[in-house]
């Protein structure tokens, strides 16, 4: 009940307020009416009396404020009127408040575009049903050739999937595999996944349409079966209802749709899923990624101890190591995002660092106002507001001008998110169909604005309100606020340091970047255009038909105007996949663990691809199946097998066990090329003439290069119409040999210049800063600065005294940014190349342009400084 | 001097209870009856008088209600509700048993300890 009574007297009192106040002044009244009444019926006077009744009373506005306070009201009530005196004191100064909220927006905007990032990659959960029970089990090692792949052998898959107890099932899948389909439209090259049948019901996802794959689906005979994705069936079959019993070619094979997957699903990343059954194999072992469901109730570490376990009992294979071991639960998100994730954080860190540096200067912007609210608040203190209640009126203040901020830092937000995801490489942004802004982000903006309000309002609130009244009514208006001016340049001394931070990172990145682009790959990449294609074994059932194929569209492609020169090779240099393995050497010995790639080449590779001929000869086209077998060998395959020989002449084979028919005669050394990418060492190269090659599986995958007179672009439609007259049913893959390089380059350039943005917006901000901390600073010296030049001071003094402070404040700065550099981009050694984290000639170069920049920052302030007029400053006395 | 002050406002709360529950009053009725029962001994702060009516009103021990004061004008009048008159009840029990104490306790002689 008293509860209730409670409630309403406190609704009362908020929401009819009014009614409230003005019983309140009429009960008051009414009081000291009476009160004065008596006084008069005692033979006072009635003036007297009124006067003597007001006193005798005490203070009635007090009063009335302890009235409010019982009834609780205050709060809330108070809130508001500090809203509206807030909105008022800030729409009185427009250009101030205007100046914060475009400062707050910039970093609030940035943090929130990439928080909107980092939600969508990283913290959305998978679109699975109980997605948090999904892992993925790997017992491969953490780092590979590649990166890092999770995955399990068949044969411990098999193993495993027997003994397991935690997982209510497991799956394993493919990734990155791609097949050519035709039937449906044009022919194209989509990715598939191959999966075991338990692959969707661990997901617990079935097809919106048809069925799933049943069990024993994918032994061979029964394999013949495909699930599509919903992209796939709106694209290619125009959302056909009637595709179940259909069938599509994949590379070249016959497969009947059973059903199509619902709107959105795609994992990992494919198109078309095709039953897979996992056999041991006595030749090949597959390593694929397995994930599983665990059951309810049950930890990933209980299932972690398990696969340790299961891991220390099995038997180790051949040449296997313990060590090549690592048991691992890990969440089913992270074998798309594990990469990425990395280079997310630092961008986050990069943002909040921007934030930080916006907060310093909006801190010191409201700092330099509250020097000339010293006075209104000395009165308000005086007329018996509490300091509390001043530092909330402030902090109110503080946090109208941030949610503003945050208000506009959507909007920037939301067009940096757009950019973010059009500069990304290709490719290299998983879940990017994840990326929205949704109510997290709203939700995070919120947060981030109100705590950055009481951030950056704070220290100019304590300031404002210390107990100066006495001081600041005395002195009659001038500020005399001098503790302000060392809060400032704490302030920007941090902003400097912050800035360094940012600029030194960006700097690394950028350096990084120019020196991968200035890697030399081996081979000369302007003019060349490149055309891929993938044959299948299908329809080319053997070396020679494959063999056909690449003289017949390497003597079309030659024919082309424009076309210099035409050449082809199996696996393109910088494309990131090589065919490693060993060789014998006549009459000699293989050093232990050299391997060797062995790229299938054409005549005319070498000259298409500008790799330089260092002795011996080329390929011709008589080097055919029928004429003795030739190699020619890279320059660190020579220098290692035969230091101090001519090489050419010399004969290894590529079998183990060579016959006598099986040596090739070296007739060649070229150049090294990179072909794992810029980044890495160039690979000792053995080429082979395709047309002496006998395995298929060197000649399907086939990438012939074209050099051209002028634009690489200009052939394009040339190389279309030749392979569409060679196979119509080949996809069509062109790009020029300068575009690949550069999606290999692509992460390192949206790094290098994401950092080089922030850092940028930085320094803005600071040199901003440090521009209205001069500025002020030479605003509240005026009358000194007068003084001392009617007392003979040379402007020069005077810019020798602001340049004092500027210098001090800058090399603090420096001091501080610099060691916060050294000790941060340690965080950046992994996506360096070839530049230390600690570079010298880039700390230095960064800590010139900064000293410069926050220099040039000064040249108003100073401007204004020595100017000043004796006589004007002097006649503010 | 805070100490003070909380007992003079536990005290306050209890003579405005007491003066309220004899009829009701208005605001300045509750300072002349205060001041009356107490023969003039009591000064009580006219401006803390306000504070508190809305205070135990805001508790529910005295409820308002607009009406006509002796001289024909607007005025608010005070009276103890149901939960106010048990207070009232447990807080002049809660007094007298404290002033037993305390005057026991001052009463004390040598001899009796």
């Amino acid at each position: 009940m008293r509860i209730w009574n409670r409630i309403r007297s406190w609704l009362d009192a908020t929401l009819r307020r009014s009614r409230v106040e003005s019983e309140m002044d009429a009960e008051l009244r009414f009081h000291i009416e009476a009160y004065a009444e008596d006084l008069v019926r005692r033979g006072v006077v009635h003036q007297e009396a009124m006067r003597r009744a007001r006193i005798e009373f005490g203070g009635i506005e007090r009063a009335k404020e302890e009235c409010r306070d019982a009834r609780g009201v205050t709060f809330l009530e108070t809130l508001f009127q500090d809203l509206r005196f807030g909105l008022r004191m800030l729409r009185k100064s427009p250009g101030f408040t205007a100046v914060a909220i475009i400062t707050l927006a910039l970093g609030i905007g940035a943090n929130t575009a990439i928080f909107t990032v980092v939600n969508g990659v990283l913290l959305r959960p998978m679109p699975f049903p109980e997605a948090h029970r999904l892992f993925l089990v790997s017992l491969a090692a953490r780092v590979g050739p590649l990166g890092w792949a999770p995955g399990v052998s068949d044969r411990d898959y098999l193993a495993f999937r027997d003994q397991d107890q935690t997982f209510e099932r497991i799956a394993s899948f493919t990734i990155g595999t791609t097949a050519n389909m035709t039937g449906a439209g044009d022919p194209a090259q989509i990715p598939v996944a191959y999966v075991t049948t338990e692959f969707f019901p661990v997901l617990r996802t079935n097809p919106g349409m048809g069925r799933g794959f049943l069990a024993g689906e994918g032994e061979p005979g029964k394999d013949n079966v495909v699930v599509l994705s919903n992209e796939l069936w709106k694209e290619r079959f125009s959302a056909d209802s009637e595709v179940l019993g259909k069938t599509i070619r994949l590379d070249g094979v016959s497969r009947t749709v059973i059903g199509v997957m619902p709107p959105g699903f795609a994992f990992p990343d494919a198109k078309v899923w095709i039953p897979l059954a996992i056999r041991i194999d006595e030749h090949n072992s597959f390593t694929r990624p397995v994930v599983g469901r665990l059951k309810p109730g049950v930890a990933p570490q209980q299932a972690q101890a398990e696969l340790e376990t299961f891991s220390e009992n099995l038997p180790l294979g051949p040449g296997e190591n313990k060590r090549d071991r690592m048991p691992q639960i890990i969440p089913l998100k992270d074998l798309l995002v594990a990469n990425i994730r990395p280079s997310l954080l630092v961008f986050a860190g990069a943002v909040a660092f921007v934030l930080l540096i916006a907060c310093a200067n909006v801190a010191n912007l409201f700092l330099a106002r509250a020097a000339g609210r010293g006075q209104e608040m000395a009165v308000r203190s005086s007329l018996g507001a509490a300091r509390w209640r001043l530092v909330r009126q402030l902090l109110v203040e503080s946090t109208l001008v941030s949610l503003a901020g945050g208000a506009a830092g959507i909007l920037l937000a939301f067009w940096g998110v757009r950019g973010l995801t059009a500069l990304a490489p290709a490719g290299k942004v998983p879940r990017m169909e994840m990326i929205r802004i949704d109510a997290w982000v709203l939700a995070f903006t919120f947060g981030l604005s109100v705590i950055t309000g009481i951030v950056f309002g704070l220290a100019p609130a304590l300031q404002t309100t210390r107990n100066h009244a006495r001081k600041a009514l005395s002195k009659a208006g001038r500020s005399v606020i001098t503790g302000h001016e060392r809060i400032r340049s704490a302030l920007t001394i941090s902003e400097i340091a912050l800035s360094l931070v940012l600029l030194t990172g960006a700097g690394l990145m950028l350096e990084s970047f120019l020196r991968l682009r200035a890697v030399n790959p081996g081979f000369w990449p302007r003019s060349v255009m490149t055309m891929t294609v993938d044959l299948p074994d299908s329809t080319y059932r053997g070396a020679r038909q494959m063999q056909a194929f690449h003289t017949r569209t390497l003597e079309e492609l030659s024919r082309l105007p424009g076309v210099l020169v035409a050449g082809a090779v199996d696996w393109i240099p910088l494309g990131g996949e090589l065919t490693m393995g060993t060789f014998q050497v006549e009459g000699g010995r293989r050093p232990r663990g050299f391997m060797v790639d062995k790229p299938c080449i054409s005549p005319g590779y070498f000259k298409a691809m500008g790799i330089q001929l260092l002795l011996g000869r080329e390929f011709t086209e008589r080097d055919n199946a029928t004429a003795p077998g030739v190699v020619v060998v890279s320059q660190s395959v020579a220098r290692t097998l035969w230091p101090d020989a001519d090489p050419v002449g010399k004969r290894i084979s590529m079998e183990d066990e060579p016959k006598p028919e099986d040596w090739l005669t070296v007739v060649g050394v070229v150049e090294d090329v990179k072909q794992k990418g810029l980044a890495k060492n160039s690979d000792p190269a053995i080429y082979q003439p395709y047309l002496q090659v006998l395995s298929p599986g060197f000649l399907s995958h086939m990438t012939f290069v074209v050099r051209t007179a002028s634009r690489p672009e200009s052939v394009a439609t040339g190389m279309r119409t030749v392979l569409r007259d060679v196979d119509k049913n080949q996809p069509i893959s062109i790009a020029s040999m300068d575009s690949l390089i550069a999606t290999t380059t692509a992460e390192t350039r949206f790094q290098a210049r994401l950092l080089a943005t922030f850092a940028l917006i930085a320094l803005a901000l600071t040199m901003v800063g440090i521009y209205g901390v001069l500025a002020y600073s030479v605003a509240q010296r005026t009358q000194e600065i007068g003084v001392r030049m009617a007392l003979g001071a040379q402007s020069g003094d005077v810019l020798w005294m602001l340049l004092r402070k500027a210098l001090v404040l800058i090399s603090a700065g420096i001091l501080m940014g610099g060691a916060g550099a050294l000790a941060l981009t340690r965080l950046l050694t992994k996506f360096l190349f070839e530049v230390k984290a600690t570079d010298l000639p880039t700390f230095s170069a960064v800590v010139v342009f900064l000293a410069l920049s926050a220099l040039a920052a000064c040249y108003l302030p100073a401007r204004r400084a020595m100017r000043v007029d004796p006589m004007v400053a002097l006649r503010y006395e | 001097m805070d100490k003070q002050m909380d007992l003079l406002q536990g005290t306050l709360d209890m003579l405005i209870l007491k003066a309220v529950s004899l009829g009701p009053l208005h605001g300045y009725g509750v300072l002349l009856r205060i001041q009356q029962i107490s023969k003039d001994r009591l000064e009580i702060q006219q401006g803390s008088l306000y504070p508190a009516l809305y205070r135990l009103e805001h508790q529910g021990w005295i409820a308002s209600e607009w009406g006509e004061s002796e001289n024909k004008r607007r005025a608010k009048y005070y009276h103890l509700t149901a939960a106010g008159k048990r207070r009232l009840q447990t807080e002049s029990q809660k007094w007298n048993r404290m002033a037993e104490l305390i005057e026991g306790i001052l009463g004390t002689t040598a001899e009796e300890v």
